[in-house]
């Protein structure tokens, strides 16, 4: 019987796409927050079209998948490395566009004088860069505990998101009742609750990425269920 | 589908002379179920096959250790009239064995071999085998032409029907695809899902898509010893030995 050595090295190959993809998603999201700390619309500029290249991937990991399903019929992990690619380079394109969606919102608000600055945006930022970087390691190592700290972490960027609104509100009624100023601030405001909406849903896609990961290695599906490995 | 144990096996040491071919093998197969038995050449899954009907007996110098009840009945107890187990227990071989007669006198054979003379219950049994074995309709305008002017495929089908002939419980088949193009091998697939409402099957096969499509249960043997089994899907989504993702996945030799 072969070792299958061609195989083998495809799906490593696989692997690594789906490492770069990730790499370059988590860079997007990174660069995506820091154009907006810094109303650098340069950044934002570099984030909107570096888009592309990350769909291009996302594009690639689905025809060496499907080769590799038609051609090789895989069974048990490898089949669940397959499937589980295809999935995590899906999450992470998704993650690739809330970036572009932030630096969108970022070569708006950069027109206007800033917001007072509000600090669960930056921890937001933070939380959902963390699981990101979570998220990939455990898909390098192979390690489905993680994604049970990623979830943690996800409530977190929840909470973080809701004060993120309750400030916007608060910031909106307090107003100056000055109409046009009114509207702008409204509009800033609400930019900046998609900002953290944008956050919110990349946080998410970590959660499913970290999910997809430990389907990958147990082979069960823990989505929407509470699992404890360590039981 | 019934839960009831069809085979029992407890404990089967099997020996070639001082060679020991099966280790300790204990293993359930259900009534109405397909089960499959994989593993590298040699590794006793055929070996295990032919002890549930006693093809074994036939090779002179073999031995068997521990128990094989078919329905709760010791199949090894020396009371038992192997050609009646043999009758209840059919086997189809890897290469298509038709006897150098009519396609009629292939599927009436074994039911002659019973003493069956009446010609009218031999036609409607060997036309309701080989509507069986789905092949009725391709054979019934030549019914008296000789089976060896059948193709690969077909010849392997009338052996199925010849085996379901007689009334099995179980139908053994050991590689039955493994001669043949893919077209044929759909049609033997096919006939698995079908025969399985009214037989237990058990087949050996080298090929792991084909166990994973035809078989509600997969063992995988290993070197004498059955080493891991469970319902196939299991089998080959996440098995529970590395030994057997190992094998499944082609990761040794």
């Amino acid at each position: 019987m072969s070792e299958r050595h061609h195989f083998i090295k495809e799906l490593e190959d696989l692997k690594l796409t789906i490492l770069n993809m990730a790499a370059l998603s988590r860079q997007a999201l990174k660069n995506a927050n820091t154009a907006y700390l810094e109303r650098n619309d340069t950044l934002a500029q570099e984030v909107i079209d570096g888009d592309r290249k990350i769909n291009a991937l996302e594009l690639e990991v689905d025809a060496k998948s499907l080769k590799l399903l038609a051609l090789e019929q895989p069974m048990a992990k490898d089949l669940r490395v397959i499937l589980g690619t295809m999935k995590i380079s899906n999450e992470l394109e998704r993650i690739a566009d809330q970036a572009v969606n932030i630096a969108e919102r970022t070569l708006f608000l950069s027109q206007y004088p800033p917001l007072e600055p509000v600090a669960s945006l930056e921890r937001l930022m933070e939380t959902t860069d963390q699981m990101i970087d979570l998220a990939i390691n455990a898909f390098l190592d192979e390690n489905a505990d993680q994604a049970i700290k990623i979830r943690h972490m996800d409530d977190m960027a929840d909470q973080y998101t809701l004060e993120i609104l309750q400030a916007m509100i608060l910031y909106m009624v307090k107003s100056t009742p000055a109409t046009e100023k009114r509207i702008l601030n409204t509009r800033r405001s609400i930019q900046t609750i998609i900002i953290s909406r944008c956050l919110e849903r990349a946080a998410d896609l970590a959660t499913n990425v970290g999910e997809h990961v430990a389907f990958i290695v147990k082979g069960i599906n823990i989505k929407h269920q509470k699992v404890d490995f360590k039981e | 589908m019934t839960n009831t144990v069809k085979f029992s096996t407890r404990n089967l040491n099997f020996f070639y002379g001082d060679f020991k071919a099966l280790e300790d093998i204990s293993f359930d197969i259900k009534k109405n179920e397909v089960s499959a038995l994989i593993g590298p050449s040699g590794c006793g899954k055929s070996t295990y096959l032919r002890c549930l009907n006693r093809m074994n007996d036939l090779i002179p110098g073999t031995r068997v250790e521990g128990a094989v009840t078919l329905d709760n009945e010791d199949i090894y107890a020396p009371n038992v009239d192997v050609v009646n187990l043999r009758r209840r227990v059919g086997m189809v071989f890897q290469k298509p064995n038709p006897f150098p007669k009519t396609i009629f006198e292939n599927v009436a054979y074994g039911l002659r071999v019973n003493g069956v003379r009446d010609k009218k219950i031999l036609k409607q049994n060997v036309e309701k085998s080989l509507r069986q074995a789905a092949l009725w309709d391709e054979v019934k305008d030549r019914i008296n032409d000789s089976a060896l002017g059948l193709s690969g495929g077909q010849q392997q089908r009338l052996c199925i029907a010849r085996a379901l002939a007689v009334e099995p419980d179980v139908v053994l088949m050991d590689e039955p695809a493994s001669a043949l193009d893919p077209i044929a091998t759909q049609k033997i697939e096919d006939l698995i899902h079908e025969l399985k409402k009214n037989f237990t099957i058990i087949i050996v096969t080298h090929s792991m898509q084909q166990a994973a499509r035809v078989s509600d249960i997969t063992a995988f043997f290993y070197m004498g010893k059955l080493i891991e089994t469970g319902d196939t899907e299991t089998i080959f989504t996440r098995p529970a030995l590395k030994q057997t993702e190992d094998y499944i996945t082609g990761r040794f030799g």
